[in-house]
């Protein structure tokens, strides 16, 4: 029996296989698939190659890094635990040459260094690198090639870091313990252990790093040392992840979410595909009932069906998915050196697999309703009922848990899912108001325009569906292409006007009397200064940070890092209150914090709860009584952590600053003389800022531009779905007017009104939705404030306007097809 | 001035589309539906197409109607001594289906209202508002069509092909998914309002209770066209109004209303 409904199936599938709705399906499901498939295989090979990585590239069994020295009495038992250890010292210092200067990573070894690995050095440039063991001798640093070309240095050129003068004595190749530092593309110099000593940097600046080796039990037991006596130290090591890998978790959640609206829009595709399935299934099961077939037998021909369809789409999807796997992981190879691809069947398959069972919740509706089919239903075709409703609601409860799932930034999260669900109630809103209020305008007058208010006001419910996918879409593709380019905008026009035009991110207190007084001497405007120190957190609750959430997200990661705390009396001009309440100026309760908005959502924390931090290895415990949030207009140093003043009185740690300062084209060499004295101070100009923010956007628009030509495939496909579901009505409607003594032109007239409103309507309200989105997200995420251009959003209106109609019109030209003949003979 | 549309020496034949791109010789014997058929259609006359399924009854409506052109022959339309095309004809035919054809969104005072409203006509509502009263449907009037049932969506198809008044009518079997009560009611509608409103009524069907109604029966069988009845007489006429007079007889208020149009 089985046989024969599969033969028969198979038959019907291959009538249909050339049918608009089944064409439509197939692309959405082959589009929707390969993109899945191929995140999935590159996010599975990359999480391969970190975990071979850790294991070849650690420079030592484990690595213990904390920001200051270890005690005799810490060392000696940190010896006890291991059979070898190696100290290294790292700090962030700006090396200057002939009034240039390079921001880089200046790390100090003995001639113990490395413990594992090679360390391989040149002589010159052009010089093959050959094994070195030992750092460079006292007086002599080594630079890495780019810090090289950027200072424009030779070997044997002297150059100065604070009081010391050193002489460049070789390239720098490679460092066996890198991977440690994170994904991190700091130019690099070695120097002398000793010599760090010499240019008495600030002790709590200089990162201490301890390479291990250590058996597998004996890490054990560092780890348990550690936490128990190092609880603000960090420890890598073999067994563990690596460093990249929160990274790479955070990137392919992000990913994830994108993907998400790719799924969004690929429902409504299923959906208003499901429309013609469903009348025509319906027809031909209840045909088939009123010939003696069960209810079954038209179920099951129509699950088959659809299995064919996925299963002849699997072989294509999993040899294109491999294709693009293969061509991303070539794209990628200059960032994981050495990955290699390989074919991944069983991951394939089972991510298809996924994909199949999302479809099939997708195309639920078709399903139930043959099952709830009888002949009747021939006479009576159309009946909705609760239970399509029902399973529609499950399809999106679905939509939303997968969302939920990938997500990363809670708020974000909240904020897209809100957006969407905002922008359906506009467009549901605008549709119903325009239509309405046209219909009622227009009902004095006579004509095409009011003709074809009245006939969409008719069908309101019909066009609402076919507005709102449509609609979504446009929304989907405007807000990630308006959000690559106000993203930019807005932050480089927000930097000029609010930051000077360079940024001090770390200063201790000597070297900022050293920057007022150099700011002062020169005629330098300086903006603004805010004091902090750095605070570790370590416990949440009186549970350990790693112990109370497992979900990566920005704030977890940052705040595994030692954080800015500031402090203040009164709330800062660029901030404001949320939650909570603010202290009062004199307050003796020092031990409150106010805690930034996303921290507090991403991390699940409310007011009330209690965070202890690491202070210069002292522990302290603050109570969170107040959320704020960033606001523009008054400055961007803003902090994440704040505590009154009074804490200051109480706590034994060295502070910092940060500051802006506004310097005129001629004074730009002065800072070349401010680093070579003071060579930790963390200063970037925002040429510098802009750089690294192109850099940046440079690799984001390349994500962007990939995803939006995804959304834009998806969305013609809505809207070929959205016209193929009406396209019978249409076409009824046609051939009536024809027959009402018109021609064809007036027909063709007609649906441009149509197409024209319907794309005015969409284009309102996917303007509008970006704007909303916009004004949530933007301020949130990217502490910016959002501020379209309207010049841009006019001929955004305008793109949208004639794409929507041009597209809608070519892709109705079927139902213009139509003919009072066709009426004759439609029995 | 009556109008009236003249088909002259027509023939309509059909190749066979499969066999195109076949040589001359290898192609299919092309389908013949009538040769050399003549027949004129006076405004304000009814006329019944008979014959039986295939014989070419629907495509000599489309020819009639101008929606298909004669494979030879020719096709005129004469307004008021003036010969013109039967393309000048389209904005002064209405059409009448089998399956109704209503649009399901609209109610039926909105489907009557139709044609009116394309034209740009500001009376549309009130005007549709009368010829659903006329045909007894104005407590119908917010109905939708899967809310009427067939006999109910046919008068609405009629009252919406006459609203325009145009100056012909073209019937594809009006009756034929109607039972036999309804369509007897139907064809009295039809015809009252046809000849209320000047309209020449050009009806195909196989029924020939509904062919009788007409004042010209024609058959169409074997290619040929053959008249097999008139009643253009002035007496005849008087006979026909009598005879709708004995049908409205027996009818309730509201369908006598729409027996006498």
């Amino acid at each position: 029996m089985l046989n024969h409904h599969m033969q028969l199936a198979w038959h019907y599938f291959a009538q249909e296989y050339r049918q608009p709705h089944q064409q439509l399906l197939r692309w959405v499901q082959a589009i929707l698939m390969i993109f899945i498939v191929t995140l999935s295989l590159s996010s599975n090979t990359i999480q391969k190659y970190l975990q071979g990585n850790l294991q070849n590239l650690l420079g030592a069994d484990a690595v213990l890094t904390q920001k200051d020295n270890l005690t005799t009495n810490q060392f000696t038992s940190l010896t006890h635990l291991s059979e070898n250890v190696v100290k290294t010292l790292q700090i962030n210092a700006t090396l200057t040459y002939n009034g240039k200067w390079q921001r880089s990573k200046l790390k100090a070894v003995g001639s113990d260094y490395p413990l594992q690995g090679k360390l391989l050095t040149s002589t010159s440039l052009q010089s093959p690198a050959t094994v070195t063991n030992g750092g460079p001798n006292a007086g002599n640093i080594w630079l890495d090639s780019r810090l090289f070309a950027s200072l424009a240095l030779s070997i044997g050129d002297a150059i100065n870091i604070g009081e010391l003068t050193f002489i460049v004595s070789k390239v720098l190749i490679h460092e066996p313990d890198r991977l440690m530092e994170g994904h991190n593309v700091s130019m690099r110099a070695i120097v002398n252990i000793d010599d760090m000593e010499k240019l008495a940097f600030p002790t709590d600046l200089i990162q201490h790093r301890y390479l291990v080796s250590a058996s597998k039990s004996q890490i054990q037991q560092l780890i348990e040392w550690q936490q128990a006596q190092l609880p603000a130290a960090k420890i890598h090591h073999k067994q563990g992840d690596h460093p990249l890998a929160s990274f790479w978790q955070r990137t392919e959640n992000f990913l994830g979410l994108a993907s998400i609206i790719l799924f969004f829009m690929a429902a409504i595709a299923i959906e208003q595909i499901a429309q013609v399935h469903l009348k025509k299934e319906q027809y031909f099961s209840a045909v088939c009932m009123s010939l003696g077939a069960t209810k079954a037998t038209g179920l099951q021909l129509s699950l088959i069906k659809w299995l064919i369809n996925i299963l002849l789409l699997i072989p294509v999807v999993a040899i294109l998915s491999s294709v693009f796997h293969w061509l991303i992981l070539g794209w990628l190879s200059e960032t994981f050196v050495e990955i290699t691809w390989q074919l991944e069947l069983w991951l394939t398959a089972k991510t298809i697999a996924i994909c199949v069972l999302l479809f099939a919740v997708f195309h639920a509706p078709v399903w139930l309703t043959l099952w709830q089919t009888s002949v009747a239903k021939l006479f009576h075709q159309n009946q909705k009922n609760m239970s399509l409703g029902f399973i529609k609601l499950c399809a999106l409860v679905v939509l939303v848990l997968v969302a939920v799932k990938y997500s990363d930034n809670g708020l974000l999260t909240l904020m897209l899912v809100g957006s969407i669900s905002i922008t359906i109630l506009l467009m549901a809103a605008i549709s119903w108001t325009v239509l309405t209020l046209g219909e009622k305008a227009t009902q004095g007058f006579s004509g095409l325009i009011p003709f074809t208010l009245f006939m969409m006001k008719q069908r309101l419910l019909s066009k609402s569906t076919q507005i709102l996918g449509i609609g979504l879409s446009t929304f989907l593709l405007l807000f990630t292409l308006m959000l690559l380019k106000d993203l930019g905008d807005t932050m480089v026009s927000y930097q000029r006007t609010h930051d000077g035009n360079v940024m001090v991110s770390q200063a201790s207190q000597p070297e900022m009397e050293a920057i007022k007084q150099w700011s002062k001497d020169h005629n330098i405007s300086l903006r603004q200064t805010k004091p902090y120190l750095y605070a570790k957190v370590v416990k949440i609750n009186d549970q350990a940070l790693s112990k109370f959430t497992e979900k990566p997200s920005d704030s977890l990661a940052t705040l595994s890092r030692s954080i800015r705390l500031h402090w203040s009396q009164t709330i800062p001009n660029n901030n404001h209150l949320v939650q909570g309440q603010w202290w009062q100026k004199e307050t003796k309760n020092w031990q409150q914090i106010s805690l930034e908005e996303e921290v507090m959502t991403d991390l699940g924390l409310s007011l009330g709860d209690k965070l202890t931090f690491i202070i210069h290895q002292q522990s302290y415990t603050f109570t969170i009584t107040a959320s704020h949030v960033y606001k523009s207009g008054a400055g961007s140093i803003t902090f994440w952590v704040q505590m009154p003043q009074a804490a200051i009185q109480h706590i034994n740690a060295p502070q910092y600053n940060m500051a802006s300062l506004e310097l005129n084209d001629d004074q730009w060499p002065l800072l070349s003389q401010l680093w070579t004295n003071h060579p930790s101070i963390r200063m970037v100009s925002l040429q510098e800022l802009t750089k690294q923010f192109d850099d940046i956007l440079g690799m984001i628009t390349k994500v962007i531009s990939g995803f939006a030509v995804m959304i834009i495939l998806l969305a013609i496909i809505v809207i070929l779905s959205s016209i193929n579901a009406l396209e019978s009505k249409e076409k009824k409607k046609n051939s009536v007017i024809m027959s009402f003594g018109f021609l064809k032109s007036t027909c063709l007239q007609l649906n441009i009104i149509e197409w024209l409103i319907t794309a005015l309507i969409i284009a309102i309200g996917s303007i509008a939705g970006t704007y909303i989105t916009g004004m949530l997200i933007y301020q949130s995420q990217f502490s910016l404030t959002y501020q379209p251009n309207l010049f841009i959003l006019f001929i955004t209106l305008a793109i949208i306007l004639s794409t929507v109609t041009l597209l809608g019109v070519y892709a109705s030209r079927h139902s213009l097809k139509s003919s009072v003949k066709q009426l004759m003979f439609d029995v | 001035m009556p109008c009236s549309i003249e088909l002259k020496n027509v023939s309509q034949s059909f190749g066979n589309l499969a066999s195109n791109n076949m040589t001359s010789e290898s192609k299919s014997p092309t389908i013949t539906l009538f040769e050399n058929l003549d027949l004129s259609i006076s405004q304000g006359q009814s006329y019944a197409i008979t014959g039986p399924s295939g014989a070419g009854k629907s495509s000599l409506l489309m020819l009639l109607s101008g929606l298909e052109k004669p494979s030879s022959g020719q096709g005129s339309f004469i307004n008021d001594k003036h010969i013109s095309t039967l393309d000048n004809l389209r904005s002064d035919i209405g059409f009448i289906f089998q399956q109704f054809h209503l649009l399901p969104e609209l109610t039926a005072l909105h489907n009557i209202a139709l044609p009116l409203k394309l034209r740009g006509d500001k009376q549309a509502i009130s005007k549709a508002r009368h010829w659903l009263e006329k045909v007894g449907l104005s407590d119908r009037a917010d109905h939708k069509p899967s809310q009427l049932s067939g006999g109910e969506q046919q008068r609405v198809a009629i009252a919406r092909a006459l609203v325009f008044s145009p100056k012909f009518i073209f019937a594809d079997e009006p009756t034929g998914n109607l039972d036999q009560h309804n369509a007897n009611e139907i064809s009295d509608i039809l015809f009252a309002c046809c000849q209320e409103n000047n309209a020449g009524l050009i009806i195909v069907t196989h029924s020939n209770a509904l062919a009788s109604k007409a004042q010209n029966i024609y058959s169409l069988a074997d290619g040929a066209l053959t008249k097999t009845s008139s009643r253009n007489s002035a007496g005849d006429q008087q006979t026909e109004k009598n005879a709708t007079h004995d049908l409205t007889k027996n009818l309730s208020t509201n369908e006598r209303l729409v027996a006498s149009c």
